[in-house]
């Protein structure tokens, strides 16, 4: 029917259009932003020390491999741990775990520092009985300790959510075949698993291939600096901008490379742990070791973020909770992050809407593509060609601050957005596009009656990925932050430079409470405000 | 003999609750009928043990069901479709019906394929096997099993009328040859026809025999 009806004349014609030209204005920026980056007129290299691009794109290279494997390693035994566990208080766990993906990088790394660092709680520990542990936290073991717990976690809710998907009959079946817990392994849950793990792979590749925070906070020095952190050290250090330049070619190539074999294969957030089936516990032998993972999983990820809040919810809050420009720093991250998750959601919903009215994968695939922009320029990259953009137009860059704090914050969160709000809706148009059609009801009536009332969950998490990612960014304000206009995370990492640990652990603990609450307030609150209104 | 005394299942909050009483003898079909959210698979379930009752026994030739879990009692269970794992070959399926260190398995599941009439479809993927052969697989692989109760959840709802007819042929065959205790739930008509020795209709909650 779909593929029939003239373009004009369909039932979707306003979707089709509205979808389109955020699409459209998408592409517009990223090519934008793309030229302003590669045909910048600067002057040649200043300083004396050119970077070793071999040597950076080896390192980002081997964190990110090396992270890709460890957390796929401990998503597949947290997920399964999870699957089959049953305890008091297991759902909390499930959102605990599931905060990872809105989880502030720069809060994380913070929190790895005051767990392993010296003066941290396990040197602490070992020191009550007179141990020491004279190893350092700072370097790639240090990196790749936060990077895993961040993305071993996401890997778990995304793994945990397939597994949970496992047909109830299917698992009736194998229970009533008697299989053993590897054969069950095998036969059920790795071909559930299985074909999530390239895409979701390939996403976490990227996410530690460009990160920032935390290889700035805990690489420890050059030697293991990745190319993010070396474009900003060449913009606000050496003041650089050629070597920054280069530096953020070959880091858009090389994401383009990575980035278009798993472009269209972006494992769904939605929910996990929400749908109801068959309980099968597995033998004895098994469950020590699901509690064992499910124990050292909660040590691994709950420990440091434990540590943030204690820290941090100490004698020093006080001391910035009186600083004017704590509350200036946290009324710019309240607005930037509001606006650029009600952003996220319009960019989202008209994108994914627009979507499911093609029947054409091509056309399709169009949509699709300028969501995933993200992916192929990086966040401080982004944050760099607008820092050219605004200079070229001769903008004063504290005036175009908030205006691009909000619109990079809402495309770095727009892939994430949609493949929450994308299933769903599918989900819907499956269900009720004939009758919705039979009924005339289009455009925005059939958002109101049909797909509004149904999906008010899935447009919560959307917002919380749109108000948490911007609240805990690090990348885009690392480039526009001054003195005068500032972020929770840009003022925490400038009290980090100063070595005002306690200021640093305060905002830290702000910052993490205000997205634990978002992430999960949210979801709940917006499936409130769509039942009440349907 | 399979028997149900005073079965009860009540789920919290919901006004009705189920209570079954029924008897399979070895070598017979029971057929149960009943509208949709009758209840005719939570019977199932209980029997299978996916649910525990709230009350009443359920045994087999005297012996206590109602102790043993899912994967300890003497029951294969077949449903409308997912009987096999698809992206394993017919064989591998037949498998997980045996012990892993099973010498003779190659025999034994080359005897149950021959049995139900697909005796050279053990390398094919279950993927790419028709409905009706995917539900022959599935009674090839309780042969294997050697359980004596087979509960059958509207296992050809989903088949042509020709190859559910034939089904029914082979499950006929293969409980008088077997001597299993068969109890099927369905909306056909043509079941209860063509395989009930006993027939139930089950309403409010309760089993009431029918006449056939």
């Amino acid at each position: 029917m779909n593929k029939a009806a003239p373009f004009f004349r369909t039932f979707d014609f306003p979707r089709r259009v509205i979808g389109l030209a955020i699409a459209a204005g998408i592409t517009a920026l990223m090519l934008m932003i793309f030229l302003a980056v590669s045909r910048a007129d600067i002057p040649l290299s200043s300083s004396s020390l050119q970077p070793d691009i071999p040597h950076l794109v080896r390192m980002s290279l081997i964190q990110a491999a090396l992270t890709t494997a460890l957390s796929l390693g401990v998503g597949i035994a947290l997920a399964w741990a999870l699957n089959r566990l049953r305890f008091f208080g297991r759902q909390l766990v499930v959102s605990l775990f599931a905060t990872a993906i809105v989880a502030p990088a720069i809060v994380v790394a913070l929190g790895v520092i005051a767990l392993w660092g010296r003066a941290g709680w396990i040197n602490g520990l070992l020191s009550a009985f007179s141990l020491d542990w004279n190893g350092s936290i700072f370097g790639l073991h240090g990196i790749l300790l936060a990077h895993t717990i961040l993305n071993g976690a996401f890997a778990a809710h995304i793994l945990l959510a397939r597994l949970e998907t496992i047909p109830a009959r299917k698992l009736k079946t194998a229970q009533s075949l008697a299989l053993s817990p590897l054969r069950r392994f095998m036969v059920l849950d790795w071909p559930a698993i299985s074909s999530s793990l390239p895409p979701l792979g390939a996403i976490i590749f990227l996410l530690a291939f460009t990160s920032f925070p935390i290889v700035l906070i805990l690489g420890g020095g050059p030697a293991n600096q990745t190319l993010e952190v070396a474009i900003y050290s060449y913009v606000r250090l050496s003041f650089d901008l050629r070597a920054a330049l280069n530096l953020a070619l070959v880091q858009l190539v090389l994401c383009l490379l990575i980035v278009l074999p798993a472009l269209l294969m972006t494992p769904s957030l939605a929910d996990a742990g929400t749908s109801r089936h068959l309980h099968w516990p597995d033998n004895k032998n098994a469950r020590i070791l699901q509690w064992l993972i499910l124990l050292l999983a909660l040590v691994g990820f709950g420990l440091p973020l434990l540590a943030v809040l204690v820290n941090g919810l100490g004698p020093g809050l006080f001391g910035v909770l009186v600083q004017p420009r704590f509350w200036q720093a946290a009324l710019t991250s309240l607005s930037i992050g509001t606006a650029s998750a009600i952003l996220t959601l319009a960019l989202a919903l008209g994108l994914a809407t627009a979507r499911n009215s093609f029947a054409s994968p091509l056309a399709r695939t169009a949509l699709a593509l300028p969501a995933f922009a993200y992916l192929v320029i990086p966040a401080l990259v982004l944050s760099l060609g607008f820092f050219l953009a605004v200079r070229k137009l001769q903008i004063p860059p504290a005036d175009a601050a908030p205006f691009v704090l909000i619109l990079a914050n809402a495309l770095l969160a727009l892939p994430f957005a949609i493949s929450v709000l994308a299933p769903a809706l599918t989900a819907i148009d499956r269900r009720y596009r004939r009758t919705a059609r039979s009924l005339a009801l289009g455009g925005f009536t059939r958002w109101r009656l049909v797909e509004w009332p149904l999906m008010g969950r899935a447009v919560g998490i959307a917002l919380a990925f749109g108000f948490c990612f911007s609240l805990g960014d690090l990348g885009v304000i690392a480039l526009f932050g001054t003195s005068e206009f500032s972020t929770l995370p840009w003022l925490m990492f400038r009290a980090l430079g100063a070595y005002r640990t306690n200021d640093a652990a305060a905002i830290a603990s702000v910052l993490l409470l205000l997205t634990l609450v978002a992430f999960w307030a949210l979801p709940p609150l917006m499936k409130k405000l769509s039942h009440a209104r349907s | 003999m399979l028997e149900a005394e005073q079965l009860t299942f009540a789920q919290p909050g919901q006004p009705l609750s189920y209570v079954y009483d029924l008897q399979v003898a070895p070598g017979e079909i029971v057929v149960v009928t009943g509208i949709s959210g009758a209840g005719k698979s939570t019977l199932l379930d209980l029997i299978a043990g996916f649910l525990s009752p709230t009350a009443g026994a359920l045994s087999l030739n005297g012996d206590d069901l109602l102790v043993l879990p899912p994967e300890k009692r003497p029951v294969s269970i077949l449903f409308q479709q997912d009987n096999l794992f698809e992206h394993l070959s017919v064989a591998k399926n037949l498998a997980l019906a045996l012990p892993a260190n099973d010498r003779q398995a190659k025999e034994k599941i080359a005897n149950a394929l021959d049995e139900v009439g697909l005796a050279d479809y053990g390398p094919r993927r279950a993927h790419d096997i028709s409905g009706g052969q995917k539900q022959r697989v599935a009674l090839a692989r309780t042969l294997l099993r050697q359980k004596p109760v087979l509960l059958l959840d509207e296992p050809f709802a989903s088949l042509d009328d020709e190859t559910a007819r034939e089904m029914r042929a082979l499950v006929r065959c293969l409980t008088d040859a077997n001597q299993w205790h068969t109890l099927i739930v369905s909306h056909a008509k043509e079941d209860v026809r063509q395989l009930a020795d006993r027939l139930y209709n089950l309403f409010e909650g309760r089993l009431n025999p029918e006449v056939l």
